[in-house]
């Protein structure tokens, strides 16, 4: 029964129809169209080799966006380990309603990016938002910041990000947690070590595997986000100062309908995060051997 | 330990409501803000619970706007990827965990893979080829699109708790005379049950969040689902504070309910694989 080959790839051809045909068939049609000069929607096409990544080599809006795209990337994924792991930690001690906070801290990953966007921008309005209303009273700003405006654009969308995605964080980190046997930490007490040194020769060592998932995936799905970024500021005025590369990609693609250089983008950003990738890992694996 | 028990506490319950704070404060100012009275909603200093407390921007929202088809259109979206999604992704588990063939572990690996790419970094080929099929501006478009980004992450989680359901209890079930799909209806899905409801939270929240393929896919304002059609509301005209965070309160319900019902599933599920977003 368990050696018909026949009926397991019977059972698979849905999945791996969808996938080639949805997934790994536009791949390799994004490279090939990376290479022509197409209108977003009219079939005329020219090729142009190489021409397009040639373009985006002295484009200063290239540049640009991929600089707002590791500020952006880098900034939220570090405040997100900040902001995580300590909750994470907090979340795994044992106190009357634990659980009930366990299911709050959640909440802003699973509410729907238009409401935590449109939330905060309720916050950070710049003469009703609540936290423009609490810096002045509290007398931290004398007055009150154009948090949407060009200068504070990128924090706030820092902070927006920040906010929505840490969650992720203290769930995969808490459930490593949850599985360091307690003798070590017992051991460690008998000999006397403070809560400090617990963490950094107990807790730190056993999730080092985990923390390198984290940082890898949490950056690489911060470098390709679209949703918050682009609906933080759409597409006129101060969308720029956060115009990151897959905002980028977009506007090349769907508002000036060059498709042909959208997918180039998308190549380059596909490059960018493998080549990311591949050094982190050695860099990583590194350290494991020096370890 | 016993001699700063209460240093202990007193930094237990400090982080507790800081934590209570950043995860449940801006929800309940959005709640608060939706029951408010345009007076109130621009009073200096801010009322943190609405003195006269109405559901006038509910009314609005409902009356004045087509958010009742948004949210109908997000509704028959994502319910359809989740029945697609289990269906594919429970018959394609079953076939890698119970047949063997040559390059099922490629096939597996390579599945994996396709959850490497982020939806931006295929949407304009994506987009060109909907043309093409002639499905542009469908909602069946955005249900093949989700239940296609969804599929390798049920995949493997499906085939994790596939694989830990042992072989005899299936064979037991045919020895005892049931045919294969009855051995499969009544044996190993409902011990995969905790699986199959992790996926379909997954998918859910996935198909319901999305941005991406909604506004690049859809054109029509009659098919456009709720995250893309309340931001054109946002964009309309002068933003009606109230009726927005109306909107978000009636966004954010349906997935929180479907959430806080099944969440100790959907821990499970993260053990066994992450949550993509």
């Amino acid at each position: 029964m368990r050696k018909n080959a026949l009926a397991g790839w019977l059972l698979l051809a849905p999945a791996l129809a969808l996938l080639g045909g949805l997934v790994l068939f536009p791949i390799i049609y994004n490279a090939w169209l990376s290479l022509h000069d197409k209108h977003a929607f009219l079939t005329v096409q020219t090729f142009v080799g190489l021409r397009h990544y040639v373009y985006f080599a002295h484009d200063e809006e290239f540049w640009n966006s991929f600089y707002y795209g590791v500020v952006y990337a880098g900034s939220t994924m570090a405040l997100q380990l900040v902001l995580g792991i300590p909750a994470a930690l907090l979340l795994n001690e044992a106190f009357r309603g634990r659980n009930l906070l366990r299911g709050v801290v959640l909440f802003p990953y699973v509410i729907p990016t238009i409401v935590a966007v449109m939330l905060w921008k309720w916050l950070l309005n710049d003469s009703y938002g609540l936290v423009n209303h609490l810096l002045v009273t509290t007398g931290v700003v004398r007055v009150p910041l154009a948090w949407l405006g060009k200068d504070y654009i990128m924090w706030s969308l820092v902070l927006t990000s920040v906010w929505q995605f840490f969650p992720f964080v203290v769930v995969t980190y808490l459930a490593r947690l949850q599985t360091i046997p307690p003798e070590l930490y017992e051991a460690a007490t008998v000999d006397g070590a403070t809560a400090w040194r617990r963490f950094m020769h107990v807790t730190l060592p056993q999730t080092r595997n985990v923390l390198f998932v984290i940082v890898l995936l949490r950056s690489i799905w911060m470098f390709t986000k679209f949703d918050t970024v682009w609906l933080m500021a759409g597409e006129g005025g101060v969308s720029r100062y956060i115009r990151t590369l897959p905002v980028y990609a977009y506007a090349r693609s769907f508002t000036y309908l060059q498709a042909g250089m959208g997918a180039a983008l998308a190549v380059i950003m596909f490059v960018l995060l493998l080549v990311a990738t591949a050094v982190y890992f050695r860099v990583f694996r590194q350290e494991e051997a020096l370890a | 330990m016993r001699r700063t028990g209460a240093a202990r506490a007193a930094a237990l319950y400090g982080g507790g409501l800081a934590l209570l704070l950043v995860g449940a404060f801006p929800l309940f100012w959005m709640v608060s803000t939706s029951l408010k009275p345009s007076g109130e909603i621009f009073a200096t200093p801010p009322r943190l619970i609405p003195a006269h407390p109405t559901l006038e921007n509910f009314r609005r929202l409902l009356t004045d706007t087509s958010f009742l088809t948004f949210f109908k259109n997000s509704a028959i979206v994502s319910l359809t990827t989740v029945a697609l999604t289990l269906v594919v992704s429970a018959l394609g588990a079953y076939g890698l965990t119970r047949f063997s063939f040559a390059g099922r572990d490629k096939v597996a690996g390579l599945i994996l893979l396709t959850y490497m790419f982020a939806p931006i970094m295929i949407i304009i080929p994506f987009y060109i080829l909907v043309r093409l099929l002639g499905i542009a501006n469908t909602r069946l478009a955005l249900v093949l699109s989700y239940t296609t980004f969804c599929l390798p992450f049920c995949l493997w989680l499906l085939r994790a708790f596939f694989q830990s359901i042992p072989l005899e209890l299936e064979e037991a079930a045919l020895v005892d005379g049931a045919d294969r799909g009855r051995a499969v209806w009544y044996v190993v899905l409902p011990l995969a049950l905790p699986g199959l409801i992790a996926a379909a939270i997954f998918t859910f929240i996935l198909a319901y969040n999305d941005f991406l393929f909604a506004l690049v896919l859809i054109s029509s304002d009659e098919l456009k689902t709720l995250p893309v059609g309340v931001n054109d509301l946002f964009n309309a005209t002068i933003v009606d504070w109230g009726m927005i965070m109306a909107a978000g309160v009636m966004i954010t319900a349906p997935a929180v309910a479907f959430f806080v019902a099944v969440q100790r599933y959907l821990i499970q599920g993260w053990g066994a694989g992450g949550v993509k977003g």
